[in-house]
């Protein structure tokens, strides 16, 4: 049994740990919230423009796939999702353990996450506005460029809030496999050692930087929006 | 490019519909629609279509642009077949095709110019030809002072007089009018009517313009087809603001109870003032 510490001292001693932990952390992010942004958002937008009654609509059997798989990807509890694709980490990373490994099942997750979250924000532009761009002559492309990146922006940007504040959860669940980060930290003292000060700092440390993405994202989303 | 029947003295009509038809089941499983329709705006014409809701006069409207495509019938505009043109003819024709809307469909998170410029940046005009095609049609809606306004800071009536500048910005040869003045109030729906008369009369654009509220047609319109129940039923020559007695037109008028100076107006007695009453067809089945 440890003897009475203050928080303060166990702070002190776990300092370059923490430190070590919110990096992973924050690569892991980088890694899963930009492939999530990059090709999650493009299938998101492809979903979007091949419903019904969007302009390219007569590739609805794309729609249809891509919503399956979609739906199949998300219906996966994530710890099920990291063990079930960890063959094809390896082949991807060299390797199942580690922030690099764990970025692997969390880009999945995130991208399919994040092309549904898409698709639906993009559902808030009138019908009228993009009709309107049809009828002055707009392709695919420039309708997208011109009216659903513009009109949608704010809700995009809450889009990307709340991908960051999801996937900041869901890299805590890495590592229970050893993916390291902030939750690894929180398993290996707070939960396996009952170092109840070690879960604390590390529960102190995720509300923190959940708090400042989400208040982030709401003035970013603020500023863009002039509707 | 098909041939359009003309004679060598008159222009090429700016639009001719023939025979188009276009039916789908409304929500209610009624078929609705347009029957196999036809109808010839000369160039420089204002010409109105009225009648009760399911009529099919949006839907005979957005087959002019192709919004709507018809299962049948040629769409002819300004000499050109669209309905044989490829995707990107078609968007090439629709950058000379302009349209406003009922609820305006401005783009909210961009500035009034920003707005009247969308339809040139589409068309991949230079950057120079949109500033000064910008200022021009927002000097000519008298809005040049919002340029850098937002539209949600602006008035209904105003937000219709952004939607005429973006439609006019592109110099189109046809101004489609789908129910411009219904979201408006009496007065400011008489102002954009003048916005839209001197469109024409300066620029010589061809407006087609649907609507069911008949002041509108009547103050605005040379001619009138009246659709009924998926065609049209009666054309009417209403350049000098009168409904011509026995029509169909001066009937429903007078069977929904509106009939008054709207339907027999002297000629000198045409007040522009705001306090013209609205005799909308609507009324009938409201």
């Amino acid at each position: 049994m440890p003897e009475t510490t203050s928080l303060l001292d166990t702070l002190n001693e776990l300092l370059p740990e923490i430190l070590k932990a919110t990096g992973e952390t924050l690569l892991m992010m980088a890694i899963c919230l930009s492939a999530a942004i990059v090709i999650g958002g493009a299938l998101g937008l492809l979903v979007f423009l091949t419903g019904r009654g969007q302009s390219l609509e007569r590739f609805r059997a794309f729609n249809l796939v891509a919503n399956g798989v979609i739906n199949v990807v998300r219906s996966f509890p994530f710890i099920i999702l990291l063990v079930a694709i960890s063959p094809f980490t390896r082949v991807i990373a060299g390797t199942s353990i580690g922030p690099l490994a764990a970025s692997v099942p969390l880009s999945i997750a995130a991208i399919f996450y994040f092309a549904r979250l898409i698709e639906q924000t993009l559902r808030d532009v009138p019908r009228g506005v993009i009709e309107a761009a049809e009828a002055m002559g707009a392709s695919p492309l420039q309708i997208v460029r011109h009216v659903l990146l513009v009109e949608a922006r704010s809700g995009l940007v809450l889009a990307v809030t709340v991908l960051a504040v999801s996937f900041l959860s869901y890299s805590a669940v890495a590592g229970v496999v050893g993916g390291g980060g902030i939750g690894d930290l929180a398993i290996r003292y707070g939960y396996y050692r009952f170092q109840t000060d070690v879960m604390l700092i590390t529960i102190v440390l995720l509300v923190v930087l959940v708090q400042s993405i989400q208040f982030l994202g709401q003035w970013a989303a603020r500023h863009v929006d002039k509707r | 490019m098909s041939q359009t029947a003309s004679s060598p003295l008159s222009p090429p009509p700016a639009i001719e519909l023939r025979g188009v038809s276009r039916r789908f089941a409304d929500p209610g499983g009624r078929l609705v629609g347009v029957l196999p329709t036809s109808l010839s705006i000369p160039t420089g014409e204002i010409h109105g279509i009225i009648g009760f809701s399911g009529a099919g006069k949006s839907t005979l409207l957005r087959i002019v642009n192709l919004l709507e495509r018809p299962d049948a019938g040629e769409v002819i505009v300004h000499g050109q077949d669209l309905t044989r043109l490829s995707a990107a003819g078609l968007r090439r024709a629709r950058h000379r095709i302009g349209m406003i809307f009922q609820h305006f469909n401005l783009l909210h998170n961009q500035t009034v110019a920003d707005n009247v410029a969308l339809p040139m940046r589409i068309a991949g005009e230079n950057p120079a030809r949109i500033r000064e095609r910008v200022k021009a049609c927002l000097d000519f809606v008298g809005l040049a002072e919002k340029a850098d306004v937002y539209p949600g800071r602006l008035s209904g009536g105003q937000k219709q007089r952004v939607a005429i500048a973006r439609a006019l910005a592109p110099e189109p040869h046809v101004l489609l009018a789908d129910e411009p003045t219904s979201a408006l109030d009496p007065r400011t729906t008489l102002d954009l009517l003048g916005v839209l008369a001197d469109a024409n009369r300066q620029f010589g654009v061809s407006i087609l313009l649907v609507s069911h509220e008949m002041e509108v047609i009547r103050r605005l319109c040379h001619r009138v087809s009246v659709m009924e129940g998926g065609r049209i039923v009666e054309q009417l020559d209403i350049a000098d603001g009168r409904i011509p007695e026995g029509s169909r037109l001066a009937r429903w008028l007078s069977d929904f109870g509106a009939v008054g100076p709207a339907a027999s107006p002297s000629p000198a007695g045409r007040p522009d003032a705001g306090t013209g009453h609205h005799f909308a067809l609507e009324a009938a089945h409201a």
